[in-house]
């Protein structure tokens, strides 16, 4: 048998110049966020800060204007995840437990709209949301964030409540259980994990939107998160660096840790719902 | 009756949302494709497909198409030959093998407009910790402007293209390594295969599937990919990084060429259309073969 240690430095070894390149962009943000301004602009550019000045943190939740967009980012996802599960929920219940004339059509009909990107649609829509008065409206992302993730969220649960054993509903069923007592106790409980997971990868997903925020935004008290950070580099001859890095990392931090937190459901429950 | 209507109660606001915010759209952009529509989005008479002519005939078309192409074979290739071995190696186990996945996962969860801002800096000509970095080690003499250069910008794209990629990629090679029998790779070990001929005969034909579908879905949202590019260069310098998708937002939100701009997406949506057909074939073919 091979030697545990000596095989583990040797993985380490193959893995580490990814390791390094990827981490890379996360060590410049957190140099770039704690050095004093001055020390932004120097030449050469070092790594390690003469002061480690947390300020910067604070000066640049004032300067940005982040807190209202943090604000902003949470409200549309929120509402979005929420909408999509409503909505996904019972159509991936049809496509998992029934037989219906034209379930195979609804299938392939999920598939198209899962490989359409909102980049190609992204003139129709605003269009469309123009001609509904909700261009500069939240609510119009919402919207085009539900449709976007309807058929990913569609795809993912029906092949978890496909791994759900029917008999356990059937057994209610003899048991004298309402449809709407054998969903609240028997079903949805068992479906809950699969449908947390499913959230999750929706509220990610509107988090880290842009195209279609950088499209039907206007105003900068609407903008979300990414559109706030995008525009402090955005078309200006003085990006202020510290407070930029400052900022993604405050974006970032906290999807990156929930993203590590729930790695392995997460990834398993993509395997299902990718491959099933 | 209540019984046979119920499935169709259940997917109906399904596919009402996807025909009123999806449908529509490529409705009204296919109209417009085909009639001459001033700046303002007022369509007026049929126009004889000119749209589509002026397209085709734009200096920037080819050019741009090229890009795209060389683009997403470039990713998704890159992409592709970088995670089987990564998702080999993490399919191991060894030591720290958990921080290993969650450290090769993270990319995925950092949107790519912070990863284009995050890099777009790092890349600074002057202040950027990448030239900082090469020069310490001694790997360059003069800082490069690594995004404002033609013959360099587009490969770095392409490279942060592939490091953006690999994550969801690995995942599913790995969801298709753990599904292996390890008797099978036992068996073949004791009759003397090596490792390369196990990889070769046996893992690479198993998880066909998984790559077939890694490859399809990939080149989809690589083909579509925005963000990245106009985060970081906006298809600068002198279109030099332009793909069609930011091209076409250039041609819709910037230049008010709405004619162009929607015929460019009625183009792009029948690729797509085109490619989705091979996956729906593909992922098909692989439900059959694991039923």
């Amino acid at each position: 048998m091979e030697n545990p240690v000596r095989k583990s430095l040797l993985m380490w070894l193959f893995l580490s110049p990814l390791v390094v390149v990827i981490l890379f962009p996360f060590a410049v943000m957190v140099s770039t966020a704690v050095k004093p301004r001055v020390e932004v602009l120097m030449y050469p550019p070092s790594w390690f800060p003469s002061e480690i000045r947390l300020q910067n943190f604070i000066d640049m939740w004032q300067a940005t204007r982040l807190g209202p967009a943090v604000m902003n980012s949470l409200l549309v996802s929120i509402a979005a995840t929420v909408l999509c599960l409503l909505v996904a929920i019972p159509a991936a219940y049809a496509a998992a437990r029934m037989e219906f004339t034209g379930r195979k059509l609804f299938r392939q009909f999920l598939l198209v709209t899962q490989m359409l990107s909102p980049i190609v649609l992204v003139l129709g829509i605003f269009r469309l949301m123009a001609k509904m008065g909700f261009v500069d409206q939240l609510p119009a992302l919402v919207l085009a964030y539900v449709a976007f993730n309807l058929a990913f969220s569609v795809w993912m649960l029906q092949a978890y409540f496909q791994t759900i054993p029917k008999e356990l509903e059937e057994a209610a069923t003899l048991d004298g259980a309402s449809t709407l007592q054998r969903m609240r106790l028997i079903f949805l409980p068992l479906a809950a994990p699969a449908i947390g997971i499913t959230a999750v990868f929706i509220f990610i997903y509107c988090w880290n939107e842009f195209v279609l925020a950088m499209t039907l935004l206007r105003s900068p008290e609407k903008s979300t998160l990414t559109l706030q950070t995008f525009s402090l580099v955005g078309g200006r001859y003085q990006v202020e660096w510290d407070h930029v890095m400052a900022a993604t990392l405050v974006a970032s931090v906290p999807v990156a840790a929930i993203f590590a937190l729930l790695q392995r459901s997460l990834v398993s429950g993509l395997t299902v719902g990718a491959v099933k | 009756m209540g019984r046979a209507s119920a499935p169709y109660l259940l997917i109906l606001p399904s596919i009402l949302f996807a025909f009123w915010i999806i449908g529509y759209p490529i409705y009204d952009m296919a109209n417009m494709s085909v009639h001459a529509v001033n700046r303002f989005g007022k369509t007026a008479a049929f126009n004889d497909f000119a749209n589509y002519q002026r397209l085709f005939s734009h200096q920037l078309f080819i050019g741009c198409l090229i890009r795209t192409l060389v683009w997403t074979v470039f990713v998704v290739g890159g992409t592709v030959l970088l995670s089987v071995p990564i998702a080999l190696i993490l399919n191991e186990k060894f030591f720290g093998r958990t921080l290993a996945r969650i450290i090769i996962m993270l990319p995925w969860a950092v949107s790519l407009t912070m990863t284009g801002i995050v890099w777009r800096w790092s890349l600074n000509g002057q202040f950027g910790m990448v030239n900082a970095t090469l020069s310490n080690f001694g790997l360059q003499d003069t800082p490069v402007e690594w995004l404002a250069t033609s013959t360099t910008a587009f490969p770095i794209l392409i490279a942060i293209g592939i490091l953006v990629s690999i994550p969801f990629t690995v995942t599913v090679i790995l969801g298709g390594l753990s599904s292996l029998q390890a008797d099978v790779f036992e068996a073949a070990k004791i009759d003397g295969a090596t490792a390369w001929q196990r990889f070769r005969y046996l893992t690479l034909p198993l998880i066909r599937p998984f790559l077939n579908i890694v490859l399809v879905l990939n080149f989809i949202y690589v083909f579509n990919s925005f963000p990245l590019i106009w985060v970081m260069t906006q298809g600068d310098p002198a279109n030099s990084t332009d793909i069609l998708v930011t091209w076409l937002y250039k041609l819709a939100f910037r230049y008010g060429e709405l004619g162009i701009a929607s015929a460019l997406s009625i183009v792009m949506f029948a690729i797509l259309l085109a490619l989705t057909m091979v996956y729906a074939a593909l992922a098909m073919r692989n439900e059959r073969s694991t039923a």
